[in-house]
């Protein structure tokens, strides 16, 4: 109880908690103060940089009570000496850290562990002092600081030492709009770059949210050489650094293709084209292989032999791309390994960094023309690529030298959903055929849902897929095309009996047409950040309505026309031939809506909403 | 020298370690083992997404004075057929060295893993699991290797758990359905057990019975359950599946003497060459004869008494039952959230004399035989057991048994649950309208008889929730006002108090009425006391966000929409009275969902206001097994909808919903008075049972009830 003498918040602090609830009335707790401190010393076998990263926060409780976890990861390649809570007193908290395995969905295993605290801030305006000190062993591994926090930052400096005999730059992304000022000093043994940042929103953990590396404030260091006793040695100061570097892991794998020999072989014998030989490998791996990584040391970097993949029958991206090439080596094809940051990743390869890439994929040389392959996209149809890949840079293997392309990207109608109904009434409820086709994404994901369902489920869960299990929407005589087939549309036709969605009052007959109202879930009214969607999609719908015989139309909603950069939608009605067709579009051509567009996105969605609202009144 | 002799030691211990754990395997995996070459499956099930070949449990309780081993095992020979089981079966984790939880333990206990795979052409391939796994902090994980669909995973988990247990010991019972998620196409279940060990078990709605083997020694016993094409287990609406599906339960005790024998927490047989397979009348009545038995001091409740009368006993007894919901539970519970939240660090230290804290109706209900017994006021123990176990003729285990008392004044009261919300002649809903034992208490000393009684029912006329709205509709806004106000009767009632209340919604009603103090009034330092408030007040209007937080989610959940504007207020806790209710009020609003354009008319949705109501799909309309719902009740909505001015209503007809059967009801009806629209529904369910015949009469007022949630009016600009 003693070391707590003097805890309490004072009236300054209480204010000050107080205006800053009022500012993030999200946010338990703030960052008051933050110091960051970064520098470097040579390690001890010289062969490499050590990067020292200490950590002094200020954490004040700006709601009425805050219970909240501070942690730090670490795993074979960093140390934490300092994890410390003190009272605002400076007197140690009696607050115990806990040691554990960090534990992820993704990642069967990996060597990451986290320190944290459970702290519990009793009262508005209570403070803690953080502190923090890491060694990352080798600086490659130490590639970038983000100013942001899970809670607001009030005030913080980075200071940077970089001592002479280092060469390292300093990149600098997403600046624009918040308040960071940068100085630089030089003294005869090092520069030393300030970074003071003011009033840092929180992250802000939305659905459907781009990479962090898109959005929020940072620093990328690329640490290029360092000289000891003159004597230069080289770290990443280029591309072709970091693809040695990468290189190097490759070539000490020992991969014994004589193990797949015959599953190759088996593979291929049928087939008549290269392309058929090609797809048969590929598609075994996908179906074959499943995703379970270890990233455990070097094997978050270095693929494992492909005959430990092909036996094991799972492995990780690298693992599945080693085996695809190795495979179709054996086949007799050019095929290679690609290191490549996915759409989650802002960078490319100008900048020679670990943080650039977090996928492997593997690329097939064909005359001339290169077909990447990516095993864990499990119902990816060969030729095809996912969108989470499309138009990135890939770093290609090349012997010594290394290629650099981009994956080829599919404009939004290549993912094209169709959907046709024709309705007719029959008393209050509208009956009719329904076709469905899916392409490309919508294809491929469709049928990776449906795959992995149990099969004594399938039914029920295609039923439940067409109709979300609403009672309105009765689903019978399900036809599908071959759904184990990855290179043809995905086709589902079946007849539907839609409940309540038509009134009839005195003479009018009010109907709602629409069952599935795309989109309508979108909501801009606190949305922060650009929305990216899994992928560019479009939808194409129409509905067709049967006027029944004695009425007439008396009201049709108005049509709807938006063009915009991320997206064009339009909505129609039109009368032929005694019915009535609603036909819908939405071609999301990026994938995406840009958060500047938020305010006309908030309106033309509104509109939506309230087209979908609106009846088609028929009156005898 | 030294080194060599660790070098040696290590080696042998290696040594053993491999021994064994050979032994393990070739206790599961041996050429006598006659599923070890079984790869097909029948025809019926080949759509299945995996079938189990061989499944075999076994358990076996060994002892040597104090200490007990206990091993168990569980091997499973189970054909994927699909990627969902490939991918179900591709991980497993366990903690291959642990401390045994049971007794006290010196020696760690072993979990021993065995994997292999037999692939379609009958070859068989050995995961070596030390080799392949991985830890995580106290468990080890592996990753199955070369696992693909059409294969056989045939894998053995085998536990070996020593622990010393100086007293007697029950080990957890074990209750389950004969089948899983798959189809079982052999089952065998083995119970080895020597002297000291009582074994409770019995298999109940048409599954196998235990079977007892002939064992060499004579203190050794074996016994087997076998079943073959087990079907896989489907759980649908409103099911109870240890009464409707072959199932079996036991439970295992250790007790070295008659004296740990009379101690135990459990209904064991005379000997343990017995598998004791039913508890009868007997048996439950020498039970509780010795273990229940009255305690507790009683100065409080005389206290409190003094210088009060009543009308009737009964009114003395339940006032006293309100005293004691206080004096040993809620008159505590700030120092408990204090304690918890680290505000303090020990509060009890701030009572008068070392807080009583009943944590468990046993406790309560002790006490308050000692009360019934020193006033001389006859009354009886009633044991009882939920209905989801089966009736009370097949109890079988002694956590299963329920203990109520039943007060036998003019009118009599039961005591049954002990919460902040319980209330005399509350009980667990579970145990309504099942048959029980009452134990006679005679002359308040002695149990002397024991008699089957049936406990009674509430219907439909005590568990009711009233709800009333008032709308009106913003028409340039698009928006829907709505205040609305809930009272919630019997189970009704008690179902929702804990969700919505928290204790500081009813702390201060009981220190009024019992004229207690505040905890934080009791600090006299002045400082602390001012400390411990700030922070107290802080934690408060913390828990208050919170909780309005998810009040306002639990309405937009009920109406499956956002709302704005929300605001809760508790007009009655409904904690001093049967039947008294529950109410609350919300008022909330809700921007352009149920309102649907129609030029310059409006449908709304007014048919969704009622609260959302069950939604029976198509594929739940067969049904096999009978009904168990919670309890008779009954739902009245009334809707008082305003009917904006220049707008006129059409579409009443299909307001008016009249189902009624022996299930229960739904009828709804519509009427306009004053520009108001009035729509009354109510919805009734008349058992917590119904046989499977009766399934489609409860579809029908269930669907009506549904189909009221569709329906719409249309509001005509005149």
């Amino acid at each position: 109880m003693w070391s707590q003498k003097n805890t309490e918040p004072s009236p300054t602090e209480i204010k000050t908690a107080k205006e800053l609830r009022e500012k993030f009335d999200k946010s338990d707790v703030a960052i008051l103060k933050s110091t960051e401190n970064v520098s470097f010393e040579i390690a001890k076998d010289k062969k490499n940089v050590e990067v020292n990263y200490a950590i002094s926060e200020v954490l004040l409780n700006i709601n009425h009570r805050a219970d909240i976890q501070k942690y730090e990861f670490y795993d074979s390649q960093s140390l934490i000496n300092t994890f410390s809570l003190k009272y605002k007193n400076n007197k140690p908290a009696n607050i115990y850290p806990k040691d554990e395995f960090y534990k992820s969905n993704d990642l069967f295993y990996n060597d990451a562990r986290v320190k944290y605290f459970d702290l519990d801030f009793p009262i508005q305006g209570y403070t803690y002092l953080y502190d923090l000190e890491k060694k990352i062993k080798d600086v490659k591994y130490f590639t970038s600081i983000y100013f942001n926090d899970e809670f607001p930052v009030i005030n913080k400096e980075i200071v940077i030492t970089i001592p002479k005999w280092l060469n390292l730059e300093i990149k600098e992304f997403n600046f624009d709009g918040f308040e960071i000022t940068k100085t630089e000093t030089k003294n005869a043994e090092a520069i030393v770059y300030k970074y003071t940042i003011k009033n840092m929103p929180p992250i802000a953990r939305e659905k459907l949210a781009p990479g962090p590396s898109y959005i929020y404030p940072h620093i990328l260091f690329v640490a290029k050489s360092f000289t000891f006793k003159n004597e230069k040695t080289t770290l990443f100061n280029e591309t072709a650094d970091l693809y040695k570097w990468y290189k190097s892991l490759v070539n000490d794998m020992k991969d014994d293709p004589s193990i797949f020999e015959a599953k190759v072989k088996e593979l291929t014998k049928e087939a008549k084209t290269d392309d058929e030989k090609i797809k048969n490998i590929y598609y075994w791996v996908q179906d074959n292989i499943r995703y379970i990584a270890f990233e455990d040391g070097i094997a978050g970097f270095k693929p494992d032999d492909s005959q430990n993949v092909f036996t094991k029958r799972y492995g990780d991206c690298k693992g599945m791309a080693n085996l695809t090439k190795q495979m179709l080596k054996v086949a007799g094809f050019d095929a290679r390994l690609c290191w490549i940051g996915t759409k989650h990743i802002a960078y490319n390869y100008s900048i020679p960094s670990l943080s650039v890439d977090n996928h492997m994929i593997c690329v097939v040389i064909k005359e001339g023309k290169k077909y990447f392959l990516d095993g864990t996209e499990k119902f990816n149809s060969f030729k095809e690529y996912a969108d989470r890949i499309q138009g990135k840079e890939v770093l290609i293997e090349d012997g010594d030298k290394f290629i650099i392309d981009k994956i080829p990207t599919h404009d939004a109608v290549s993912n094209k959903e169709i959907y046709t109904v024709n309705y007719k009434l029959e008393n209050e409820t509208l009956k009719g055929k329904v076709n469905k086709e899916f392409f490309g994404e919508s294809r491929a994901s469709f049928l990776y849902t449906y795959n992995s369902i149990k099969n004594d489920k399938k039914e029920e869960a295609l039923k439940w897929y067409i109709n979300s299990g609403n009672k309105n929407y009765n689903v019978s005589n399900i036809i599908t095309s071959d759904l184990s087939n990855r290179d043809k549309n995905v086709k589902i036709s079946y007849d539907v009996a839609l409940d309540n969605h038509v009134s009839s009052f005195d003479n009018e007959i009010y109907i709602d047409l629409d069952y599935d109202k795309e989109y309508n879930y979108l909501d801009f009214s606190e949305r922060k950040e650009n929305i990216v969607f899994g992928y560019k999609s479009y939808d194409d719908v129409t509905i067709t309505l049967e006027i029944p015989s004695g009425f007439t139309i008396k009201k049709l909603p108005e049509n709807i026309n938006i063009k915009t950069d991320d997206y064009e939608i339009a909505l129609s009605f039109e009368v032929k031939n005694n019915s009535i067709s609603y036909h819908k579009v939405f071609n999301f051509k990026n994938g995406t809506i840009n958060k500047n567009d938020f305010e006309s996105a908030k309106k033309n969605f509104e509109n939506i909403k309230n087209l979908y609202a609106e009846q088609i009144v028929l009156t005898k | 020298m030294k080194y060599n002799y660790l070098f040696l030691l290590l080696f042998c211990f290696s040594i053993t370690n491999a021994q064994k754990k050979e032994e393990i395997k070739n206790l599961f995996w041996n050429t006598n083992d006659e599923f070890g070459t079984i790869v097909a499956v029948p025809e019926k099930y080949k759509n299945e997404s995996a079938v189990i070949i061989y499944k075999n449990e076994n358990y076996d309780f060994h002892k040597f004075g104090k200490s007990v081993t206990y091993t168990s095992s569980v091997r499973k020979r189970i054909k994927l057929q699909d990627q969902a089981a490939v991918t179900e079966f591709s991980e497993f984790s366990f903690k291959d060295r642990f401390y045994s939880n049971k007794g006290f333990s010196f020696k760690k206990g072993t979990i021993t893993l065995g994997i292999k795979i037999i692939k379609p052409d009958g070859k068989e391939i050995e995961i070596d699991v030390n080799k392949e796994s991985v830890e995580e902090d106290e468990s080890k994980k592996v990753a199955i290797s070369n696992l693909e669909v059409g294969d056989i995973i045939d894998f053995y988990y085998h536990s070996v758990e020593p622990f010393k247990s100086s007293l007697e010991f029950g080990f957890e019972p074990v209750e389950t359905t004969l089948g899983e998620s798959y189809p079982i196409l052999d089952l065998k279940i083995t119970f080895e057990t020597e002297n000291d060990f009582f074994v409770n078990f019995n298999s109940y709605n048409g599954a196998p019975e235990l079977k007892k083997i002939e064992t060499k020694k004579s203190n050794e016993r074996k016994y087997v359950l076998s079943a073959s094409d087990v079907a896989k287990n489907d759980f649908p609406r409103w099911f109870l599946p240890l009464v409707e599906l072959p199932c079996y339960k036991f439970q295992v005790f250790f007790a070295r003497s008659g004296k740990f024998e009379q101690r135990a927490d459990a209904f064991l047989s005379d000997k343990e060459s017995d598998i004791k397979k039913t508890v009868s009348k007997e048996d439950i009545l020498d039970y509780y004869n010795t273990k229940f038995y009255p305690s507790g001091n009683l100065n409080d409740v005389n206290d409190f008494l003094k210088g009060k009368s009543f009308s009737s006993d009964e009114e003395k007894i339940k006032e006293i039952y309100y005293f004691t919901r206080h004096q040993f539970y809620t008159r505590y519970i700030e120092a408990y959230i204090l304690g918890e939240t680290k505000i303090m660090s020990y509060p009890y230290a701030l009572y008068d004399s070392y807080p009583i804290f009943f944590n468990s109706e046993e406790q309560f209900i002790r006490y308050f035989m000692a009360y019934l017994k020193k006033n001389d006021i006859n009354y009886d123990i009633i044991v009882a057991t939920g209905r989801e176990n089966g009736p009370i003729k097949d109890i079988l285990i002694q956590q299963n048994a329920r203990v109520l008392l039943k007060i036998n004044t003019a009118e009599p009261i039961y005591f049954g649950i002990f919460t902040p919300y319980s209330l005399p002649n509350q009980f667990d809903t579970s145990l309504e309208n099942t048959n029980a034992y009452a134990l006679k208490v005679s002359k308040n000393k002695k149990v002397t008889d024991i008699e089957e009684v049936k406990l009674p029912t509430s219907t439909n006329d005590d568990n009711v929730s009233k709800v009333a709205l008032n709308v009106a509709f913003d028409v340039t806004l698009n928006t829907l006002k709505i205040n609305k106000e809930t009272s919630l009767f019997g189970n009704n009632k008690s179902f929702e108090q804990s969700d919505k209340m928290n204790f500081y919604d009813y702390i201060t009603e009981d220190y009024e009425k019992y004229g207690t103090t505040p905890l934080l009034d009791l600090v006299r330092n002045k400082k602390m006391k001012e400390k411990y408030r700030k922070e107290y007040d802080a934690l408060l209007q913390k828990m208050k966000d919170k909780q309005k937080e998810s009040l306002k989610k639990a309405a937009e959940r009920e109406y499956n929409v956002k709302v704005d504007d929300f605001s809760f207020e508790i007009v009655n806790t409904g904690r001093y009275g049967e039947t008294e209710p529950f109410q609350y009020k919300e008022n909330f609003t809700i921007k352009d969902d149920f309102i649907k354009k129609a030029g310059p008319n409006f449908i709304i949705e007014i048919g969704k206001l009622i609260d959302s109501q069950v939604e029976i799909e198509e594929k739940e309309y067969k049904r096999e097994n009978n009904i168990y719902t919670s309890f008779p009740r009954a739902f009245n909505y009334k809707i008082e909808f305003s009917i904006p001015e220049g707008y006129s209503v059409t579409g009443l007809e299909k307001l008016n919903k009249t189902v009624e059967n022996e299930t229960g009801s739904f009828i709804s009806k519509a009427s306009i008075i004053d520009s108001k629209l009035h729509l009354e529904a109510t919805k009734k369910y008349s058992h917590s049972y119904e046989p499977v015949a009766n399934w489609q009469k409860m579809i029908a007022f269930l669907d009506a009830a549904y189909q009221l949630t569709q329906e719409k009016i249309l509001l005509k600009k005149n």
